[in-house]
């Protein structure tokens, strides 16, 4: 392997955004067939490297030297590394949702005969290149009416339509469920086999663990180390270290939890679809939670977590059939999500960038957002209070910025999650339903998440944890329901609950008793 | 409480200090509005506010206001609405002629009942107002009005197509189609009414049919003086009232942008071209006349009103009173406009070439 | 640059949401020396300047309006239309049936509430799109307006002319000025005074916020004091018989009371949170559809109200009015900072907007501009005003108009690659 010259060599990258230094000296050597994983926490520069490999920053934009397949490059734009063979995929997909599989593995790239697009060896192209990674569909089936894994496959498909040499997949399975996820990683093996080369961009250390050949690190913009993995192995650790650049001597903070009476309660929660009249989305879920207690809920995509969660909040999602919620022993009506937050629901969305935040607001008007009441004297906004209120979330949630009068688009991921979680604080809710809420975080945001969702438990608040990471709620959940097609198929207290377990519970629709 | 104290200091010094920076444009002396003072300064500004360039003749008159007026010494302002802001443009435009002190301020009104304001405006600071072509309403503030006698421009036309349709045909009964002008010119009225004045005895004798039965002004207006309107009025009218060979022998047109409009639809339907009067003496129409489609026109030489206009402001520069030959006929809702009224001519194919004769841009055309 | 940000921050109120009017601010006062001095001194006459506030009152308080619906993400095309049916239904009601001219313009403002609950319950209830909804209302109105007014000019009485051609009336002794407009100036200087105090202390309140040195609050009243005083003075010192106009006291009060309102209160922050992310709102217990209804509501009270204003100022209801005046308050509104997807714009953006629109063509006919070439220059004005900010936007130039920008994935739309916010805070 030493023998052969490397495919690509990026030689000392500084690159420079006004006011900032997004990249310095980073160094990444990627060998020919190899799947190769950068980690390191969001604005560490992982993005910004892949996007001077690309192109996006054209050459002169950036110092220093790339040199792939042994001569030095300069792309000029996306097209130019396309041509070399280097494809891109984004963590948001570049799909068009209105448009077919096949048109939209060859958008902007047709097969054409005589200035017409031959749409005949476009499909069979198409069909040829959906089996190389494993998708079975119509060629001509609508790209929104598929899932969100099958979309990612036919990002990949769409790459190799362009001979791909080199892949970059940017967080390629932060979207996907266990399964979905599970497939993937198994396709980029198979594309090693073949020899294809790919860089992966990620979070998950158990999947770098598993599929990596080499691992480089970054961190604030250097490159912290590169590890071969064949010969010293992946040590967990050893990453997290070099990505936070602190011992986690834990991936969850300490929590005695103090677990009281339940004090909310869902009984037989039927919902259907908002469009399709047949489907029912929640089929007489019940559920309970305590005070003082950390309630996850497992299931894989699609199985009605989110679904659940947004119809108990205020109806926001499908059509209220039936069920019943009880507050403290009595029952009470969830109409609108202004009743749910008057009485103590709160809801953190798995997409908060779609529907959690107003990106053109600054902090403190997002902190305030949910519950402007309490900052209201007279019908006035009380702007001082506004500032103070904000100003105590960020300090003692840590949200880093230097000033609550920032944007929150400037914001990391992980900053504007705590955001989220400050603004849903702010109104006082007795229960918290987080929905995926360290979704695209880095390691070290999570830690301060984890440790934020057990403060308010420990306040004698009720939280319900929607995940897709099973550790994440093992290591954090007192109870975990399990959801499958839209049926809680089952409770496992936390001593009980192992990964088999609950996946077991997760593809079984058979109802286990659920208290 | 001390900061406030330095503030309200700072607050007093510095508005005395723009009071003697900028003092007032009140003359202690002359409390009323200032009369027209006798005569003023040969190169005074003289506005002139025209509506927008919609027929060739306001663009003519417009030229030969700025040309004229700066003969005569004056400055000239000459202003054209703009196409889709009308009225609200010749409202800031008069303003702006105020404004920049214009001695005469001639108007040739967009809307003659909504400049009332504008008209004051000037008035009061001192201005003397003309109002051009089309008098303006609701408004004692307005000094002279100068036009062509409208009710006569009617009583022609009407008068042409009944000898038009005679040529063509020596018996009736005639069949005819009315059409007058936009309901926000106040000439509409008038032309109309003139010509009803000829028609009215002939359609009540049963002589002259009015073919759709829409003989009052309001069925028969066009919007805005504008042709696509006329032309979607008469293919309207064609598809209804003339069905099979039936056919208009006359067609009374307010003018001659309109008058080519109805003749084009005619012709589209695939019918004879009737009898159709007209106004103005655009190029096209005067083509048209001697190409024996459209019937007649009306001369009213664009020259001699701006002439007889600027003579009334050389009159007034002199300090002198404007010549007026009507006193009676134009009320506007506040009081009698002084006007001076200019006699229209009635041209056909047979006396275009004598009508014409002076004019550099019609007069070949009749040869 | 950092020296351009302190002083705007220091001078303009600081905040991250006006960076767009502080520039539109220096093209105002730009715009008004170059023709203060091209008109040797018209521009800035006492007459003028009255002319001037009478010719675009009624646009202002149109754009303010719509720089509403604009915040909330949506557009109102029949604000020309509804303004045109408003004002014939009022000079007609007030001619046919002696109306007394107050409750006819009670009726108009109900009129305009009237078509702005058609208007409201078809884009907040049933869903259609503002644009569909308002091109029906403008075609619809502009209709009305000819069915009810036969395309008739029907003039209205003389009391309903001040509300767009009166003055503040002469009282009081002979001061060589004004007296009403001498006290409203001083009312203003005043309450600018008291603004600024009670924000610095306000400011002061916040922990960690560092206010303004004294004296730069001292030169920011100071300007502001004495811009309110030459303006009075203007005004105050015009003819006998002319002051302020009472369709700029209309205009002004309108201005202050929403601005208020949308900076100041839940139910104008709810605008800004629906056009900002409005499922994102909705989650946080904003009630999106009355939101909407609202916003709807009340732009065609406001165009009812600009209706009638201008046909108190034209003295007559004609069938041309309101014709094209959507494209100005829009304009206005774009010029002053507003985001065309919503979510971003001030009150005072769309009002110095306008101002800036007006000055300009008032400028240009000044010097003798023909309209058609002020339709050119205002055209080309509008677009270099956008596209220089969307420019500057990309270039990252001010860091501070960054924030003004909008990230791309909004709700589910298409999320673009290239975007990468800012890493400033993020790396450290």
């Amino acid at each position: 392997m030493d023998a052969a010259p490397p495919l690509l060599e990026m030689r000392s990258i500084t690159k420079e955004f006004p006011g900032v230094k997004a990249l310095e000296d980073v160094n990444l050597l990627v060998h020919q067939g190899e799947i190769h994983a950068i980690c390191g926490e969001n604005g560490a520069g992982k993005s910004t490297l892949m996007k001077v490999l690309s192109g996006v920053y054209p050459y002169g934009s950036y110092h220093g030297s790339i040199v792939y397949q042994g001569a030095e490059t300069r792309f000029s734009d996306i097209r130019s590394s396309e041509r070399a063979g280097i494809v891109i995929i984004h963590q948001e997909l570049a799909l068009v949702p209105g448009m077919s599989i096949t048109e939209n593995i060859f958008l902007g790239n047709e097969p054409r005969r005589f200035g017409r697009i031959d749409w005949q060896a476009a499909n069979r192209r198409a069909r040829e290149l959906m089996s190389m990674v494993g998708l079975r569909d119509d060629p001509d089936t609508l790209v929104k009416d598929i899932g969100v894994g099958k979309q990612q496959l036919v990002e990949i498909a769409k790459a190799f339509a362009k001979d791909v040499r080199l892949l970059i997949l940017d967080e390629p399975t932060a979207a996907l469920n266990e399964t979905d996820s599970r497939h993937l990683l198994d396709l980029l093996r198979g594309f090693r086999e073949r020899g294809i080369t790919s860089i992966m961009i990620s979070h998950k250390l158990n999947e770098i663990e598993a599929i990596a050949d080499s691992i480089t690190i970054l961190r604030d913009g250097h490159t912290i180390e590169t590890i071969d993995v064949r010969r010293s192995g992946a040590d967990e650790d050893r990453i997290v270290r070099g990505m936070v650049g602190r011992e986690l001597s834990s991936r969850f903070p300490e929590h005695r939890p103090e677990i009281g009476e339940v004090f909310f309660e869902v009984r037989d929660w039927t919902v259907r679809h908002p469009i399709s009249t047949e489907r029912l989305v929640c089929k007489g879920s019940s559920f309970t939670v305590r005070h003082g207690e950390i309630v996850g809920f497992a299931g894989l995509m699609g199985a009605g977590r989110t679904e659940l969660a947004m119809s108990l909040f205020g109806r926001s999602y499908g059509v209220y059939l039936g069920g019943q919620v009880y507050k403290d022993g009595r029952p009470i009506e969830l109409r609108s999500v202004a009743e749910a937050i008057g009485h103590g629901l709160a809801y953190v969305s798995e997409d908060r960038k779609a529907i959690g935040l107003n990106l053109l607001d600054d902090i403190k008007t997002s902190v305030v957002a949910a519950k402007l009441s309490k900052i209201t004297r007279n019908g006035v906004l009380d702007k001082a209070a506004q500032y103070h209120q904000a100003e105590t979330y960020r300090r003692s949630l840590r949200i880093k910025t230097p000033s609550v009068d920032e944007g929150v688009v400037k914001l990391s991921g992980g900053n504007q999650q705590k955001v989220v979680l400050a603004k849903w604080m702010f109104t006082d809710p007795d229960l918290l339903i987080l929905d995926e809420p360290t979704r695209g975080i880095d390691v070290g945001a999570k830690y301060e998440i984890y440790g934020i969702i057990q403060q308010l438990a420990g306040q004698g608040k009720g939280v319900v944890v929607i995940s897709s990471e099973l550790p994440e709620l093992i290591g954090l959940c007192d109870r975990i329901y399990t959801v499958a097609e839209g049926q809680v198929t089952g409770v496992t207290a936390r001593r009980d609950a192992d990964p088999e377990t609950l996946m077991k519970k997760m593809t079984s629709t058979k109802r286990t008793p659920s208290r | 409480m001390r900061t406030f104290l330095t503030k309200s200091v700072v607050v007093g010094a510095a508005t005395l200090l723009a009071l003697t920076a900028c003092g007032s444009e009140r003359d202690a002396s002359s409390d009323d509005p200032a009369e027209p003072e006798a005569g003023f300064a040969q190169d005074s500004l003289i506005g002139v506010a025209l509506p927008a360039k919609t027929s060739e003749n306001w663009v003519l008159a417009g030229d030969l206001f700025t040309n004229g007026l700066k003969e005569a010494g004056f400055q000239a302002d000459v202003q054209y609405a703009g196409a889709s802001t009308t009225v609200a443009d010749q409202q800031s435009q008069i303003n702006a002629m105020v404004t920049k002190g214009a001695k005469v301020i001639v108007i040739g009104a967009t809307d003659a009942a909504q400049l009332a304001t504008q008209v004051s405006q000037a008035k009061q600071s001192g201005a003397t107002v003309i109002a051009y072509d089309r008098l303006i309403t609701n408004t004692g503030d307005l000094d002279y009005y100068v036009a062509f006698d409208n009710f006569k421009v009617g009583e022609l036309q009407g008068q042409a197509l009944l000898d038009g349709m005679k040529e063509k045909k020596p018996n009736g009964p005639y069949t005819i189609e009315l059409f007058s002008g936009s309901p926000d010119d106040n000439n509409s009225k008038v032309f109309f009414d003139g010509a009803m004045s000829i028609l009215q005895p002939a359609i009540d004798s049963g002589d002259v049919v009015v073919g759709s039965k829409q003989t009052s002004i309001k069925q028969t207006a066009t919007q805005g003086w504008e042709a696509e309107n006329a032309q979607s009025r008469m293919d309207t009218l064609l598809n209804s009232a003339y069905t099979g060979s039936k056919a208009p022998d006359g067609v009374l047109s307010p003018n001659d942008n309109l008058a080519r409009a109805i003749i084009t639809s005619v012709e589209g339907a695939g019918k004879p071209v009737p009898v159709v009067t007209g106004q103005d003496s655009e190029v096209e129409s005067v083509k048209s006349i001697m190409a024996g489609q459209q019937y007649s026109t009306i001369n009213k030489d664009t020259r001699k009103l701006v002439a007889q206009t600027i003579t009334m402001v050389k009159a007034l520069q002199a300090g002198d009173e404007p010549e007026i030959n009507d006193t009676d006929s134009y009320d506007n809702g506040e009081k009698v406009i002084p006007s001076y009224l200019l006699d229209p001519v009635i041209v056909t194919k047979e006396n275009a070439a004598e009508a014409y004769a002076d004019d550099p841009k019609l007069g070949p055309l009749t040869k | 640059m950092t020296y351009v940000k302190d002083l705007q921050r220091f001078l303009f109120g600081g905040g991250t949401s006006n960076a767009r009017q502080f520039g539109m601010i220096f093209t105002l006062v730009a715009i008004i020396l170059f023709f203060q001095i091209r008109t040797d001194g018209l521009l800035l006459t006492s007459g003028n300047l009255m002319a001037l506030i009478q010719g675009y009152a009624y646009i202002s308080i149109l754009s303010i309006g719509m720089l509403m619906v604009i915040v909330a993400g949506h557009i109102d095309l029949s604000v020309g239309s509804v303004a045109a049916f408003t004002g014939i239904v009022v000079a007609k009601v007030m001619a046919e049936q002696d109306l007394p001219w107050p409750l006819g313009i009670l009726l108009g403002l109900l009129v305009g509430a009237a078509i702005g609950a058609w208007q409201g319950f078809w884009v907040a209830y049933i869903g259609v799109p503002a644009f569909i909804v308002t091109l029906a209302g403008m075609l619809l109105f502009r209709g009305g307006n000819q069915y009810i007014g036969n395309a008739d000019t029907i003039p209205v009485p003389e009391g309903f002319r001040q509300i767009g051609a009166g003055y503040l009336p002469e009282i009081g002794p002979n001061t060589g000025y004004n007296n009403p407009t001498l006290l409203l100036g001083l009312v203003i200087c005043v309450a600018v005074v008291v603004r600024e105090l009670r924000a610095r202390r306000v400011r002061q309140q916040m922990e960690g916020a560092t206010p303004a040195p004294l004296w730069i609050a001292g030169v920011r009243i100071a300007v502001l004091v004495a811009l309110v005083v030459y303006v009075t003075l203007r005004y105050a010192g015009g003819r006998v018989g002319t002051s302020f106009p009472i369709s700029g006291i209309i205009l002004l009060a309108l201005a202050v009371a929403y601005s208020f309102y949308t900076r100041n209160t839940a139910g104008g922050r709810y605008i800004y949170a629906v056009g900002g992310n409005s499922r994102a709102a909705e989650l946080s217990g904003v009630k999106l559809r009355r939101v909407n209804f609202m916003v709807m509501m009340n732009m065609s009270v406001l165009a009812a109200l600009a209706g009638m204003i201008y046909v108190a100022r034209s003295s007559a209801s004609g069938p041309q009015d309101g014709l094209s005046w959507e494209l100005d308050a829009i304009a206005a509104v774009f010029i002053g900072g507003a985001a065309v997807s919503g979510g971003l714009g001030t009150i005072s953006g769309a009002i110095v907007g306008g101002l800036v629109m007006a000055v300009l063509s008032n400028g240009l006919q000044l010097i003798g501009t023909g309209s058609d070439m002020v339709q050119i220059i205002k055209g080309l004005f509008l677009l270099a005003a956008v596209a220089l900010d969307v420019y500057n936007k990309n270039q990252g130039r001010f860091s501070i108009l960054g924030t003004l920008s909008r990230p791309f994935q909004r709700g589910s739309g298409s999320p673009d690659p290239a975007y990468e916010p800012p890493k400033a805070y993020t790396a450290k």
